[in-house]
């Protein structure tokens, strides 16, 4: 992988260059939590690129809440021109969660020849700027999910902190691009910087292991979640559940979402709505009968959702360990808790020292 | 590029009651739709949403479509006070449909319930395009009272004229009237006796559609009755919404019915907890 030295002046204006010539997202902090926001002049010298992941999912940018998704029986032609989207310190898990979305929308494995063409056009007109996360916060557990807290791939270009300015990779054509439209910002990289990045790296994943220690279970999460279907763990914990959804909404890698229809003048139009397998009429079918009628059961099922399911269908845990549920959820339930539970009433080994 | 989300128009040809609660809806949709016995399509009322419906017409006549509907809820409501010439959308067809090549040289036991005789409608007109391919089939159906069976006519009648030497009919209802001559009693009971029609019960290949109280109770008769897990062929009612893999509402365990169904071996089934649900 191709890789460049971007000194902090140098980092500075390349980001100016980027909310001129681009919408350009990053995080800025907005009380506990960092958001993204659009860049402007008010606020870019307020933009935190490489702390940790945001609050709110970057599936949004693709998949936001609500979406026309179609016209009957007249069709208007309002065709909004957009610039093309940058954003700026995006982290490995939401790097993970787009590849998810990405089998979703328009993958061999979810609904063969049907593919989602607005997800698909979002995905070729954005630019992903990744960055290595340098402050973890307490909910974050990537290295649980066998993650890290850096990308390795994914992005088209990826940022790694080094005091001095940064180090960037160059992950795809699109990142080539950019590299080649400020060619003279950049400069090479030497021994050093790659040692100190290497560093930062270990110190980061170090750092997460001792903030998960007492979460930490010998079975991955796959094999607690498989046949756990009557295990007592759902029911109690499901106990403080006050049915939100929160969590499915904040979580980067769910993507169920509802059509509805509406009228519009003289036209009718299909929207798409995020929905939450929380909520009990998620599953009800019309003449009402409801395959998970207890809260418990649906409690489950984004576990079963995550560990169970999607592995079985694609090969990987739909969970990318970013802990944003953790840090939403007004029961205060924290998943690492419930498998860690599950794993002790498996009688699997877990680390219990506090 | 295709977009999946968008509807095709369609005309209301024709409303025909079934039943009280039951209307069927001739349909002709503006281009060229075809679909498999089995497969469901989205049908959009304008303004008012979208549901789940399987085709219960002949897959062999795509200049118009039939689809079977009971009252039962807000679209379908709608949809039931829906006249000849009003518009509505279809999207589809989607899933997978009855795998008829491997039925060949079989005998076919169909068992419906109620509405569930929809889709089992479509797949007779297919068995019976074929019919030299299967040596027997027996159609069992029921529903709660005379009044309510669907597609009375050709049900009570016209079928069991035209094939008569290849089709044998078990017709009950939970609850006769005076009038009825027939069977009574939950479908089930219809099954009684199946073995001296069906010679080979563990090679005879069984299709289930009905309320889900009724799969339920059918598919353990079934096992008991000898067929084998993998011959039993189960229509899954879910809540489907994009029809295309996408939405996750027709999660049933690790599969999705949209697209590994609507229509499953019980095989496939078994291990999952709360199917009939
Ligand atoms: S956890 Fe629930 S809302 Fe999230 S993707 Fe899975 S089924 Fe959908
Ligand atoms: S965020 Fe917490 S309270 Fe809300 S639905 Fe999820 S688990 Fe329940
Ligand atoms: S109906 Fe949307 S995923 Fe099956």
């Amino acid at each position: 992988m191709k890789e460049f030295f971007l000194s902090k002046d140098s980092y500075l204006k390349f980001v100016e260059n980027l909310s001129c010539e681009f919408s350009l997202y990053a995080p800025v902090q907005k009380g506990d939590f960092l958001f993204y926001d659009k860049v402007n002049k008010e606020n870019i010298d307020k933009l935190f690129v490489d702390l940790r992941r945001t609050i709110h999912p970057i599936k949004s940018f693709f998949i936001p809440p609500q979406r026309r998704v179609s016209e009957y029986f007249i069709s208007s032609s309002e065709k909004r021109e957009e610039k093309k989207k940058v954003i700026l310190g995006v982290k490995n898990c939401d790097l993970n969660a787009l590849k998810i979305l990405d089998n979703v929308y328009f993958g061999e494995e979810f609904g063969r020849e049907y593919k989602d063409p607005y997800y698909m056009e979002a995905r070729k007109e954005t630019i992903l700027i990744s960055s290595d996360c340098m402050d973890p916060d307490e909910n974050c557990f990537c290295t649980l999910v066998q993650s890290k807290p850096f990308p390795e791939e994914g992005f088209d270009l990826n940022l790694s902190n080094i005091e001095e300015g940064f180090i960037i990779q160059v992950g795809s054509e699109k990142g080539e691009e950019l590299i080649e439209a400020f060619r003279d910002l950049f400069s090479s990289v030497n021994k050093d910087m790659s040692k100190k990045r290497e560093k930062n790296r270990e110190k980061i994943f170090k750092l997460l292991e001792k903030i998960n220690k007492k979460f930490k279970t010998s079975s991955s999460y796959r094999e607690l979640v498989r046949d756990s279907y009557d295990s007592s763990v759902w029911k109690k914990y499901s106990e403080s559940c006050v049915e939100c959804g929160g969590c499915n909404q904040i979580c980067p890698t769910c993507r169920c979402f509802l059509l509805s229809d509406k009228k519009r003048g003289e036209k009718y139009e299909k929207y798409y709505l995020w929905d939450s397998c929380l909520l009990a009429g998620f599953a009800r079918v019309a003449g009402g009968a409801n395959p998970r009628p207890y809260l418990f059961q649906r409690f489950a099922n984004r576990l079963f959702c995550k560990f169970f399911f999607f592995p079985e269908n694609i090969n990987l845990d739909a969970c990318t360990g970013c802990g944003r549920c953790i840090s939403v959820c007004p029961g205060k339930i924290d998943m690492r808790k419930v498998l860690r539970d599950l794993a002790i009433e498996k009688r699997v080994t877990v680390s219990l020292e506090k | 590029m295709n977009n999946p989300y968008q509807p095709i128009k369609t005309e209301i040809l024709q409303v025909i009651q079934e039943t009280p609660q039951i209307k069927t809806f001739v349909l002709k949709p503006e281009n060229r739709f075809e679909f498999r016995a089995g497969q469901f399509i989205q049908l959009t009322i304008p303004g008012i949403g979208e549901g789940p419906f399987t085709p219960s017409s002949s897959p062999y006549k795509n200049e118009k479509l039939e689809v079977t509907i009971m009252q039962v809820g807000r679209i379908t409501s709608s949809l039931h006070n829906m006249k000849e010439g009003d518009l509505v959308g279809i999207r589809g067809p989607y899933g997978n449909r009855y795998p008829l090549e491997r039925w060949k040289n079989k005998e076919i036991l169909i068992v419906g319930g109620g509405v569930g005789l929809a889709p089992l409608r479509s797949l007779f007109f297919s068995l019976t395009h074929y019919i030299n391919d299967y040596p027997r089939i027996v159609f069992c159906y029921g529903a709660k009272t005379p009044e309510d069976i669907v597609y009375k006519e050709s049900i009570l009648d016209k079928w069991q004229k035209e094939f008569k030497n290849k089709v044998s009919f078990r017709i009950t209802v939970d609850q006769g009237d005076e009038k009825w001559k027939g069977r009574v009693g939950v479908v089930t009971t219809a099954l009684e006796g199946i073995n001296e029609e069906i010679k080979k019960i563990t090679e005879s290949v069984s299709v289930v559609c009905g309320p889900p109280i009724m799969m339920k109770f059918t598919t353990l008769k079934l096992l008991d009755l000898g067929y084998k897990p993998e011959n039993i062929y189960l229509s899954m009612e879910k809540n489907m919404s994009c029809g295309i893999g996408k939405c996750g509402h027709c999660q049933l365990g690790k599969y999705l019915v949209c697209r590994d169904g609507p229509v499953f071996t019980y095989e496939k089934l078994r291990d999952i907890p709360q199917i009939w649900d």
